[in-house]
């Protein structure tokens, strides 16, 4: 039975893949999937990028556009109906005027890109780039579709007995002891399972433990689905070895998993990530870096988990035609303007190591990786501050409104010097149990990094044009991702 | 973990009594106890430019030159004319054939002469707008004259028009052909956006040609050799730059360019001695001690890299003064990385 979904699924790829090959011919698209967790930085990154490309940003290292070649890039209608658009004008509204982040993303959007270049031959084409936005908390679903329920089940309650997290999870704990897999099916108690799951899963996303690997991710970002029964369900501690009993509660929850993936993930992953040409995949190491140890185990899991879901390699004739696949991918380290730049190279080696086994796979795949500390939109500057005798590589800016440091609160107007700490050489050092202190152990001021968020850029408006967005190498990552095809 | 221990986090607000905000080149004096400076890094991209002095010597009066030359060519015209009709007459006498075969011969000469002139006279022309274009865009960015900026945009496009490297710089230049800039922000901003990529690509160009000199100098069997390759090198390295900047000069075009390049050369080679002239001379010592034959290679590379230079100067439609004139300094350190590189 389950072999047989899979095969429909498979065709239904395969017809999709090639219906899109014929529109490629005469119409050539890039589908670039930005691929981040929850406020790795998604939104700002395509903003950041549709605003540099149409207005013909800073763009230095990425060749076409420096060069010259570019005559102009536009928005295009999308392609899907039935998908909202990208509200690009209001994020960039957001970034520059009101001088704020864009708000985590809800929904799936999309946006399509047209631009319009002559080749070094003189010939003149067109390229659309087509790029999808969606929360990144439905990321975290795309393992769950080779796993059992009782697989997902044993998991999940075992990650939530370890470190920090089983505090967080008593009380679903505590609920979840009242509770017998093989009883008759209780609506009450499957609702109040789920909320106390829910609730655990969210208090795991707070800043202070900044935690990764939360699935199933709808629950922390339902959209249209609140409340209906595919989301209504939670990890039972299960036998080992046994069935589910007709009409018990375990068989229930199995109904209901199953359900989940078919309604959920399945749909997403076909529409977005199954045909998907480029890939860049956007990790904010530094909230985990700052919230310890544990959180940086976990967002490397969680990457692992999600990378295996994705067709990387070489793109051959037959590949493109029928099971397309993603033939370069990119590792970014967002938010790299809170660091000084001597120490961009560590943090690359960080999430170098981060996403290690991935990275390895999809080059022995025959794809091009590459990694890549960058800042999409820039909110800092660089200075060197002096205390004594130390001589420290700071940043200046302007913190969020709400962001603590020195044991003060800072009001979103004071301009600050901040040393974030010294990003260490050794990598195994860092992997390791209580290799570093972050906020979820410790208190503020014991932290060996301490990484503010700061408010977007004051840009100065150069007549009536908007203002350039500042940037850290993403004309780098633009080259890598799309350059060969504006060759 | 112990270097960590020393680095702590650390955080100072900038409206703090304790902290100074120094500017970037202000000189620092000693640290006062407990106080705390804070230099910000300066940005590349915003540095200020310089005008430069004009490139090519003034010339007036009546050019006696000229005139000769044209007389003397007349002459020759004559000359040929007359030979030829004789010559026409004397196959008519021995034969109508032949006449007409002669005939025919005769119009077809003059028709490709024609054309030869028509498309030398084009490429000076070309040359000469260009040159006038160097001329007026230094005008505009002493005297900042709104209009006479924006006709020299339109002629730079329509120069660039066969470029395709240039097609952006080309919308986004004619974007702004209506908004309120001032005349020499308007050169400045038609520099920036039309000569960057030429500039990487003449640079490269040079570079290429100045490599070539010193190897095929350090390797050849005999000085004549050299000299003639020198020579060569010479030519196609001018005539390639005049092509990348929009001049596609004829045979005399040529000659009027490597005239002026040597010009040129002349009058900036007092100025750039300075500054390179040590390095020359290290360069070339260096070498020498190695290899006379190797220094002899880099010595006319560098030679020939001054004139690209000089070249550069005198083909490109704008003066330098948004983007950074290439020094001999740059060039040189490509030439000596690439010998490394050379078994």
């Amino acid at each position: 039975m389950a072999s047989l979904s899979e095969l429909v699924e498979e065709a239904r790829l395969s017809a999709r893949a090639l219906l899109d090959y014929g529109d490629g011919l005469f119409n050539p698209t890039v589908r670039l999937g930005v691929t981040g967790l929850s406020r790795a930085g998604k939104t700002v990154f395509i903003t950041a990028l549709v605003h540099g490309l149409t207005r013909g940003g800073r763009f230095p290292v990425f060749e076409s556009l420096a060069t010259g070649r570019i005559a102009r890039a536009r928005l295009a209608p999308q392609p899907d109906d039935d998908i909202p658009r990208f509200a690009y004008e209001e994020h960039l509204r957001t970034l520059i005027e009101e001088r704020r982040w864009p708000n985590s993303t809800v929904d799936i959007s999309e946006l399509r890109l047209v631009i319009d270049y002559q080749r070094h031959n003189g010939a003149e084409r067109t390229l659309t780039l087509d790029i999808v936005d969606y929360p990144g908390e439905w990321l975290l679903d795309l393992p769950l579709l080779n796993k059992t329920y009782e697989q997902w089940s044993a998991e999940s309650l075992a990650l939530s007995r370890q470190g920090p997290r089983a505090e967080l999870a008593a009380p679903f704990q505590a609920h979840l002891a009242t509770l017998d897999p093989t009883a008759p099916e209780n609506e009450q108690s499957t609702l109040t399972a789920a909320k106390l799951f829910t609730d655990y899963l969210r208090a795991c996303r707070d800043d202070r433990f900044a935690m990764s690997l939360l699935p199933p991710g709808r629950f922390l970002m339902p959209g249209n689905l609140a409340g209906s029964p595919a989301l209504t369900f939670a990890p039972l501690d299960l036998p080992a070895d046994a069935s589910a009993p007709d009409n018990s509660l375990w068989a229930m929850m199995v109904r209901r998993y199953e359900a989940y993936k078919d309604v959920v993930v399945r749909p997403f992953f076909r529409d977005h990530f199954s045909r998907l040409d480029r890939q860049i995949v956007l990790v904010d190491a530094l909230s985990a870096l700052n919230a310890g140890p544990e959180a940086l185990h976990d967002l490397e899991a969680a990457l692992a988990g999600i990378l295996d879901c994705f067709r990387i390699g070489r793109s051959t004739i037959l590949s493109t035609l029928f099971r397309p696949r993603v033939d370069r991918i990119l590792f970014a380290a967002t938010k790299a303007d809170h660091l000084h730049h001597l120490s961009h190279d560590r943090l690359e080696d960080v999430l170098r190591r981060t996403v290690g086994k991935a990275a390895a796979r999809s080059e022995l795949a025959g794809a091009a990786v590459d990694v890549v500390a960058l800042a999409a939109v820039r909110a800092t500057k660089e200075a060197l501050v002096q205390r004594g005798r130390d001589r420290l590589p700071s940043i200046l800016g302007t913190p969020a409104r709400g962001e603590v440091a020195n044991g003060e609160s800072f009001d979103g107007e004071t301009e600050v010097a901040t040393f974030p700490g010294d990003l260490p050489t050794d990598l195994d050092g860092l992997f390791e149990g209580s290799a570093f202190r972050g906020l979820s152990t410790d208190a503020a001021d014991k932290a060996d990094f301490r990484f503010l968020r700061f408010r977007p850029p004051l840009l100065e408006r150069n007549g009536t044009e908007e203002p350039a967005l500042p940037h850290i190498r993403l004309d780098r990552a633009l080259q890598f991702l799309i350059g060969d095809r504006l060759q | 973990m112990t270097e960590r221990s020393t680095r702590r986090p650390a955080t100072f607000r900038l409206d703090d009594p304790h902290v100074t905000v120094m500017e970037p080149d202000d000189d620092a004096g000693r640290l006062a106890r407990g106080a705390i400076r804070i230099t910000p890094e300066a940005d590349p991209l915003s540095m200020p430019v310089v005008i430069e002095p004009p490139l090519l010597p003034v010339r007036s009066g009546f050019r006696w030159g000229t005139l000769f030359w044209s007389a003397l060519g007349g002459l020759v015209l004559m000359g040929l004319g007359l030979g030829v009709t004789h010559l026409v007459e004397d196959l008519f006498a021995r034969s109508e054939g032949l006449g007409y075969l002669g005939v025919t011969f005769a119009a077809l000469a003059a028709l490709a002469l024609l054309v030869i002139i028509a498309r030398e006279a084009m490429s000076l022309m070309r040359l000469a707008t260009i040159e006038k274009l160097h001329a007026r865009a230094l005008a505009v960015l002493a005297s900042d004259d709104r209009t006479e900026s924006r006709a020299i945009v339109q002629d730079l496009l329509k120069l660039a028009h066969r470029n395709p490297q240039l097609a952006r710089a080309r919308t986004a230049l004619q974007g702004h052909a209506d908004d309120i800039i001032d005349g020499a922000d308007m050169i400045k901003l038609a520099e920036r956006e039309l000569m960057s990529p030429l500039d990487i690509e003449a640079r490269r160009l040079v570079s290429v040609a100045a490599q070539r000199v010193s190897i095929v100098t350090a390797i050849s069997p005999r000085a004549l050799i050299d000299v003639l390759f020198v020579a060569a090198a010479a030519l196609r390295l001018v005539r390639q730059l005049a092509r990348l900047y929009g001049g596609r000069p004829g045979t005399l075009g040529m000659i009027r360019l490597m005239r002026h390049t040597i010009g040129h050369l002349a009058i900036t080679g007092g100025m750039a001695a300075s500054d390179s002239m040590i390095q020359q001379v290290l360069g070339h010592g260096i070498a020498a001690k190695l290899s006379q034959r190797l220094g002899e290679g880099v010595l006319n590379g560098l030679l020939t890299a001054r004139l690209g230079l000089a070249a550069i100067d005198v083909t490109r439609p704008l003066p330098f003064t948004a983007l950074p004139r290439p020094a001999l300094a740059d060039l040189a350190k490509d030439l000596l990385r690439k010998k490394d590189e050379e078994p």
